[in-house]
């Protein structure tokens, strides 16, 4: 496999997922390899096209913090540079790349170095118009340059306002396919000046020509503003600047830039319009007619960026744009352009959201909700009248917009278009019954939902809808769950909820007189969740469901067959029909059947639990039923203690009733603070300690052979109360603590237990045996289930544990008794091998720092106390190993050299050596430290 | 909306199949997993085939409440990319090879990069296929060369001008349901000219009396238009004094083949009249066809076929069918019946098929949601070169190019048929068009 294979599969993997992807390294090792193969000469552009990429894509993943991103900029500028002037396609891509961090991670808005001097880089990219220095085959990196400032504008708007002028030039010099680059540009920048100078409180004449003359440095003060530049349509109030202004230069340059417009790519184009009109809004002294001229050409367009733009017009202009006429005229292109057979589909839909959120010139509400405009008639949406040849949006989109405009016709018009409107409804329904595809069902049923919100108050129709769906479903009761689901949304959405219950009355009626055949096993189920949402509807009499299920249990072999899924199923029609009000009415029919049930039904689950209903409603008045057989809400503290799970059907209702759930920490796990001497790899017995001149090197290798020797790190932690906890929580009993892990660095860790934490006493202790696959630093999330003194299961989150790289290190895995020389042996002949490379991810590093108050003794006997490998009286050099699971090392000599401390690192994983340098920063850290890298 | 093939019933699922969810907007939201149940929105997409294609556009505004879609500049600029994107990696015919389809989309990232750098569209990509000949750099003079034109044309100036008409129609052979048709056209342009903004003028014009061009859509490269080429819209009253051209659109045209401008037109008759009727008797199906060629249409034919399916049925046995023109041709699958009418219909105009169709294969046939017991159609497929419906054509003297060198011009013109469907008369037929029922 090649390397640009490897590359692939890597950041394939990356784009996947990347936190899974950093889970197995970091993102620091990562960004540290991709910017190692970016310098990597003999890499091609192909490979670091797609190294860039990454960049490009998740910038703030691989630089999480400002500092990082600017020296990534800064690697990425360096790596721009000596790509030579031949790899256009490349520098482009780091061109970008670069600009992406500096925003992404705040340098710009920081207003880093790194940011000035790129800025600066770039300003001086575009100098050079018609490629007159560079020439041709550099055009592209202009054009990139270009862009790049653009966003940069866009992210911190003012930048360019002081060097408007400038840019101004540039763009009247270029007449290459650029022009379009410099242009936006310059009307981006325009743009955001005139913003910020309509937050100033009195703008007089000379700073408003001032920035049309601005030719200096970059403006880094404006974004200090805080502005979030919205565009003027989402604002309440569009900022002005004060009337009287002169506006005659700028009036001149917008026409040129309107003149010019036409040279510009579709979309570019309708991206300047938009700024163009933005400007003309905040302008008192500009005329919306300056867009006049280009009207007609914008009305007649293809284009759907540039239409757009014309409503944007439309809307924030009106009628000192658009005259009564215009306005008509654009209204029946919308209209036609909503079915043109020339369009593609999700153009079509969008235009059909622009005429019902058409900006008239008199709008009648401004609620941002949809609404037909006025001018909207019968006569002129009659094309797009739906049908069954539509695809399912367009269709759907239709029929909304065609319910909205009988809803508003006059009556001998409007009955004419309902009555098409319901042939189209029952046409749908009519090819359900030979299509029972999901997507017909659920098109069909949309459309009917569609209509029913529009039309339910036409009692006749509305009736002939049920009288349609109760014989759909006579035929398939597969549409069970979709009827279902109509009624409670219709429920749900209209103030009164008749429709829906005289349709499963509709339905009740549907099943009672069906043959009793049609009863099969099958088809019950369908029937008995139809039956079983009847009964949550008070309204509805229920003598006749409880007659059927008698009926049905008594005259079938169903109480024979035993079979679980269909007693629950009745049980469940029942329990909701021991929750109806009207059940003193049928008090009798439901316990005979309940009392048939517990003493006929071959299966001892649903005996006992129709027994239990039996005793339930024998025994219990209906508030009290009611009040036993409300669910629990989900999550959240139930507010009385609940009876155990009554019915399997009803879903999450065991759990919640079972074990209660508390979002704040009742408990939390403290680190035991210890000696590092105390640290042990567990057991290393097994070693013989009798030999002489032994390699014992070998010896110590050897003891790896035994299965999860020295793999395990024993971390000792306090279990205790966490902080304000409620009183309900000072005894605690049988706790069960399970730990999740955040990344797959470490194999799953198993749960702990313990007998009790009560508040007033010494808080247990536990020991996390953590395995490590890699020895990273990793977060453990914690959960706790535990038992309150009344009884009742919690299940409670505990705060995170997050376990530091130095929580890792181990001493070297030998028995206690063995000699210093042998532990110096390992110590040498390890460090021997990884100067020499072997194995291949071995790496030798050299840090420095200088002491401060504290000697070097002191700080050896504060950290490296355990891990000490040389005679403790030596005081010239100091040999420190850690040992990390399942098998790295780290090992440091520490020298005390004339001016500082050296420690040089030798490790057989270099991927660990920034945890290492880290780690000595921070017992340094009040010392002055330099890194030095081999 | 619906869908042929055997999909097996799914279980009905709330989150997908909520119906108070509005499935009717070219935006949809895309629920996250994980914490909090996140969503995307406003997701944009482009199915074609297997692809989907999916953009998100920029909501700059307060993500609640959730602002409409019109509201959003970013958007149009979204369908527009996704637009372009389809014609990148599908080419003209929508239906690339595999490997042509595996090598566009290793070339994604670079054209996204140019046309969409740090995710803000600047253009759409070039259309798959679409490089032009002899392309050379601008020659960078004091007149500014168009973004959406990479260089200049170099070699010998050819202007081809293409006017493709459709025609459409639903017929029912029934008193109760008035027969619908349309036409709608495009023009298609690609001009090797010199320059760098060249002006040319292609003209249309309609014969005497012909009905005005409707709802005419123009590329973004035309200069200018006249307000009255605009104002036929076909959701209007049928204006018969309204603007009948010559329509004139002046354009600087780009490198690559382009769609110039598109019309709707409505035509007085249907170019073929048909009548179909199927009855049942016993185990068979009766059928009696008779298609009637308008005498205005050019009676020349590049092809033309009526395709006769039969759904929800078993496989075709014997088939005792006579033509009074052209062969009869069985299908391979056996569930529909072909007729190739050829070049030509006979002097009469008229050619009629009359006969029985046994079933009795026990293999079950095609099925079809729409097409039961006697709801069925007849398809017919045609073409006819040089002749349109509205009469609209192109003069090859028309086109006016201002450049140095004269160019060629071709100017081409051609008749295609497209869903045009004739129902049987003894059966229901669905009704089509709302526009039936509520203008008339």
């Amino acid at each position: 496999m090649t390397i640009t294979d490897l590359w692939d599969q890597k950041i394939s993997a990356f784009q996947l997922s990347p936190s899974q992807f950093l889970a197995t390294t970091t993102s620091e090792s990562f960004l540290a390899e991709l910017l190692h193969e970016l310098r990597n000469d003999k890499a091609n552009d192909h490979l670091k096209i797609l190294l860039v990429s990454v960049l490009l894509d998740h910038p703030t993943i691989l630089c999480p913090s400002s500092s990082v991103g600017e020296e990534t900029a800064l690697e990425l500028l360096s790596v721009f540079s000596h790509t030579p002037q031949k790899s256009i396609i490349l520098k482009c891509n780091v061109m970008l790349a670069i600009t992406n961090v500096i925003i992404c991670t705040s340098c710009l808005a920081n207003h880093t170095k790194m940011a000035e001097d790129w800025l600066d880089l770039l300003f001086q990219m575009i100098q050079d118009t018609n490629d007159y220095r560079c020439g041709l085959s550099q055009q592209p990196i202009r054009a990139t340059a270009c862009d790049c400032l653009r966003e940069m504008e866009t992210c911190s708007p003012g930048l360019l306002s002081q060097k408007l002028e400038a840019l101004y030039l540039l763009k009247q010099q270029e007449t290459t396919v650029l022009h379009q680059s410099y242009c936006m540009l310059y009307t981006l920048g325009l743009k955001n000046a005139i913003r910020i100078l309509t937050t100033q409180k009195d703008v007089t004449d000379l700073e408003f020509k001032s920035i049309l003359g601005g030719n200096e440095g970059f403006a880094w003060k404006s974004n200090q503003l805080g502005l979030t530049l919205l565009p003027i349509n989402m604002m309440v109030q569009v900022p002005r600047l004060p009337p009287g202004l002169d506006c005659k230069e700028l009036k001149s340059i917008m026409s040129s830039l309107l003149e010019e417009s036409y040279l510009q790519t579709p979309i570019s184009q309708s991206a300047l319009l938009r700024e163009l009109v933005e400007v003309v809004a905040m302008v008192p002294g500009l005329s919306p007619t300056l867009f006049k001229s280009q009207l007609l050409r914008l009305f007649g367009t293809a284009d759907v960026s540039l239409m757009h733009a014309t409503l944007f017009m439309k809307d924030t202009f009106t009628d000192s744009l658009f005259t009564a006429e215009d306005e008509n005229f654009l209204l029946k292109r919308l209209v036609g352009t909503a079915q043109h057979p020339l369009l593609r589909i999700p153009e079509k839909l969008f235009y059909m959201e622009c005429i019902l959120h058409f900006p008239e010139n008199r709008p009648i509400s401004s609620s941002g909700e949809e609404s037909l405009p006025v001018l909207v008639t019968p006569r002129l949406a009659a094309s797009l009248h739906p049908t069954v040849f539509n695809d399912s949006a367009t269709m759907l989109c239709r029929l909304n917009l065609l319910c909205l405009v009988h809803l508003e016709a006059d009556e001998g018009e409007a009955d004419k278009g309902i009555r098409y409107l319901f042939e189209h409804i029952m046409a749908l329904l009519k090819i359900i019954d030979n299509d029972g595809s999901r997507e017909v069902v659920v098109t069909s049923f949309r459309a009917l939902f569609i209509f029913l919100m529009h039309f339910n108050g036409m009692e006749n129709l509305s009736e002939k809808v049920i009288d349609k769906l109760c014989d759909m479903y006579s035929r398939h009761s597969r549409l069970a769950p979709n009827l279902i689901g109509l009624a409670n949304r219709i429920q749900e959405h209209l103030d009164d909820p008749v429709w829906s219950v005289k349709l499963l009355i509709g339905l009740q009626k549907c099943i009672m007189e069906m043959p009793p055949l049609q009863l099969t096993i099958h088809n019950l189920s369908w029937h008995l969740k139809v039956l079983k949402r009847v009964a949550q509807e008070g309204q509805i009499t229920q003598r006749n469901t409880i007659y059927l299920l008698l009926n049905i249990l008594i005259n079938s072999n169903l109480c024979e067959r035993g079979n679980w899924q269909v007693g629950n199923a009745v049980l469940a029609v029942c329990r909701n029909l021991l929750e109806h009000p009207s059940i003193d009415q049928v008090f009798i029919e439901l316990a005979d059947l309940l009392q048939y049930i517990s003493v006929h039904y071959d299966d001892t689950d649903i005996k006992d639990h129709a027994r239990f209903y039996y005793t339930l409603l024998t025994n219990l008045s209906w508030e009290k039923l009611a009040g036993v057989l409300v669910k629990g809400l989900d999550g959240g503290r139930a507010k009385e203690r609940s009876h155990s799970a009554i019915m399997a059907e009803n879903e999450g209702i065991a759990s919640n009733l079972t074990v209660h759930k508390t979002n704040r920490h009742v408990l939390q796990l403290i680190k035991v603070q210890e000696e590092a001497s105390q640290r042990s790899s567990g057991s290393s017995e097994l070693l013989e300690t009798t030999g002489e001149a032994k390699n014992w090197l070998e010896v110590y290798q050897g003891q790896f052979h035994t299965p999860g020797f020295g793999s395990d790190v024993n971390l000792r932690y306090n279990l205790t109360h966490a902080k304000d906890t409620d009183p309900l929580f000072d005894k605690v009993f049988t706790i069960c603590l399970h730990f999740e892990l955040k990344d797959s660095n470490y194999a799953k860790v198993n749960d702990i237990h313990v007998p009790c934490v009560f508040r007033d006493r010494k808080p247990p202790e536990v020991k996390v045996k953590l395995k490590p696959f890699q020895p990273y630093p990793t977060t453990l999330c914690v959960s706790a289930v535990f038992t309150t003194q009344d009884g009742r299961s919690w299940h409670s989150q505990l705060p995170d544990v997050s376990v530091s790289f130095p929580e890792i290190f181990l001493p070297l895995p030998l028995p206690p008794n063995t000699s210093c020389e042998c532990k110096e042996q390992v110590f040498d002949r390890i460090w021997e091998a990884a100067a020499s490379e072997n194995p291949d991810k071995s790496a030798i590093s050299l840090f420095c720092f200088k002491t401060g108050d504290e000697s070097l003794a002191d700080l050896i006997k504060a950290h490296f106390q355990g891990y000490l490998i040389t005679d403790q009286q030596s005081k010239i050099l100091w040999k420190v190993l850690f040992f990390l699971p399942p098998m790295c090392h780290v090992l440091l000599k520490i020298t005390q050299a004339e001016d500082a401390i050296q420690v040089s690192i030798a490790t057989d994983n270099w991927e660990l050596l920034p945890f290492v340098n880290s780690y000595l920063q921070n017992i340094t850290d009040h010392c002055s430290t330099t890194v030095t890298d081999d | 909306m619906h869908t042929h093939g055997q999909d097996r019933p799914k279980p009905y699922v709330e989150v997908r199949d909520d119906y108070a969810r509005q499935h009717r907007s070219p935006a949809v939201e895309l629920r996250l997993d994980g914490p909090g149940g996140r969503t995307l929105w406003p997701l944009l997409t482009v199915t074609q085939g297997a692809l989907i294609l999916a953009c998100l556009p920029l909501v700059e505004a307060p993500p609640e409440p959730r602002p409409p879609l019109p509201s959003l500049a970013s958007v149009s600029q979204g369908l527009a990319l996704l637009s372009g994107l389809q014609d990148f990696l599908c080419g003209p015919g929508g239906k690339p090879e595999p490997d042509v389809l595996a090598s566009r989309l290793a070339a994604l990232p670079s054209v996204l990069l140019q046309v969409c750098p740090l995710g803000r569209p600047l253009d759409t990509p070039p259309p798959a296929g679409s490089v032009p000949a002899a392309v050379a750099p601008s020659p960078g003079g004091a007149q500014k060369q168009p973004a959406w034109k990479a260089g200049v044309h170099r070699g010998r100036a050819v202007v081809s001008v293409a006017l493709t008409e459709k025609v459409r129609s639903m017929q029912y052979g029934k008193s109760s349901q008035q027969d619908i048709w349309d036409v709608y056209g495009m023009v298609m342009c690609k001009c090797e000219v010199e320059g760098v903004l060249p002006n040319v003028t292609v003209t249309l014009t309609l014969p005497p009396n012909g009905s005005p061009l409707q709802d005419i859509l123009v590329h973004p490269c035309v200069t200018s238009l006249d307000a009255s080429i605009l104002t036929a819209c076909s959701v209007d009253e049928n204006d018969c004094s309204a603007f009948s051209g010559p329509y004139k659109f002046p354009f600087s045209p780009p490198l690559e083949l382009f769609r110039l401008c598109s019309y709707t037109s409505q035509v007085p008759m249907p170019p073929i009249l048909g009548s179909y009727q199927l009855k049942a008797e016993e185990n068979h199906l009766k059928a009696n066809v008779v298609l009637k060629l308008h005498e205005s249409v050019k009676n020349s034919f590049e092809y033309c076929e009526a395709h006769i399916p039969f759904f929800n049925q078993n496989l075709m046995g014997s088939v005792e069918v006579k033509v009074s023109s052209g062969q009869l041709e069985v299908s391979k699958e056996k569930s529909l019946l072909v007729w190739v009418l050829g070049q030509k219909f006979p002097k009469s105009h008229e050619a009629a098929l009359e006969g029985t169709v046994h079933f009795s294969g026990t293999v079950a046939g095609p099925t079809d949601p729409l097409c039961t017991g006697l709801t069925a159609y007849i398809k017919l497929y045609f073409r006819v070169a040089d002749f349109t419906l509205s009469g609209c054509c192109v003069d090859q003297h028309s086109v006016q190019v201002y450049s140095s060198a004269k160019p060629r011009i071709v100017t081409t013109r051609e008749l295609v048929s497209s869903e045009y469907y004739i129902w049987n008369s003894t059966g229901d037929a669905p009704v089509s068009s709302g526009a039936v029922t509520a203008s008339h």
